[in-house]
């Protein structure tokens, strides 16, 4: 059975080259449009990654992680974050939140794929 | 000698001040502005490659299968070949996906950009009142402290304003950006 993959971001053009690459590497993903909704999606179902943004309106990605991590149900899925930011600042914010990583766009599909597949083992 | 009237220095303070914070915002949507004309002028020149590109293999696949089908080839070597045009097109896509991203990045910066105009403006608007509270004014001392007010409302909006709008985007290339495992 395919992989799900939730990938979480307010821009509708990057999501649909998130779902575009991913879906092409064999994986079934559900969109969301901002943290929020993806907080709802992913109390809905248990997805098995997560892939985030971190500057989202409504809510962001770090509030997004936390809430997660504080779902029994989220305590292991593998959390990746996907963002234009790349200060060590913001890294170490996104890692105290507890993300598993970080990539800055833009992405490689190919890279995207493979960080993916190691994470989901 | 000539004396300045007690108002001079002040206004002086005030408009000096008026013109510094306002040059720091406008040098900021100038180079947010570059660093956007930039990145979308990098986009399109990957786009326009991988078009080319992925043109030019499926030219090339079809000119194996006419082979093909005209039974003019060896199977296994165009089966073979069919493969690697096939990786070829794969990485030429992998490369406009990657060029397609600009939208989210250059919509970021735009959003800034239109943030700081319209914070910028209303930083005005507010000297604006000050202004015609001014106008109303008696005597020196009051003016003067009009003065003093606007200084400082000048630079508390303008500081507040900075403050609220992070650069979140410093990518000046369309490159793909590093991946870092925790």
């Amino acid at each position: 059975m395919a992989k799900t993959i939730l990938a979480v971001d307010d821009s509708g053009s990057l999501r649909q080259m998130v779902v575009f690459s991913l879906r092409a590497a064999g994986y079934q993903v559900t969109e969301a449009v901002d943290g929020q909704d993806g907080l709802d999606k992913a109390k809905a179902q248990v997805f098995d990654l997560v892939l985030t943004d971190q500057n989202m309106p409504r809510m962001d990605g770090f509030t997004l992680i936390r809430s997660l991590r504080a779902l029994s149900t989220y305590q292991k899925v593998p959390i990746l974050v996907l963002t234009t930011e790349s200060s060590d600042e913001m890294k170490a914010k996104g890692r105290a939140a507890g993300a598993n990583g970080w990539l800055v766009k833009p992405f490689d599909p190919q890279r995207l794929t493979e960080v993916v597949k190691k994470v989901l083992g | 000698m000539i004396i300045p009237h007690p108002l001079a220095p002040k206004l002086q303070d005030v408009l000096s001040s008026l013109s510094e914070h306002g040059r720091q915002h406008l040098t900021e949507v100038e180079a947010d502005l570059l660093q956007t004309n930039q990145l979308l002028k990098e986009a399109i020149a990957k786009l326009g490659e991988s078009f080319m590109a992925i043109h030019a293999a499926t030219l090339e696949q079809q000119s194996i299968v006419d082979r093909l089908l005209a039974e003019k080839a060896d199977g296994q070597i165009a089966v073979q070949s069919v493969r690697e045009v096939s990786e070829k097109v794969g990485l030429c896509i992998n490369a406009a996906v990657t060029g397609l991203q600009f939208q989210d990045m250059t919509d970021q910066l735009i959003a800034r950009t239109m943030q700081r105009v319209v914070g910028f403006r209303d930083v005005l608007e507010i000297l604006c009142v000050g202004g015609d509270d001014l106008g109303s004014q008696q005597n020196d001392d009051s003016m003067l402290a009009v003065l003093d007010r606007m200084k400082v409302v000048l630079e508390q909006e303008s500081i507040s304003l900075d403050q609220t709008l992070r650069k979140a985007v410093r990518q000046t290339h369309m490159e793909s950006g590093d991946i870092e495992l925790f």
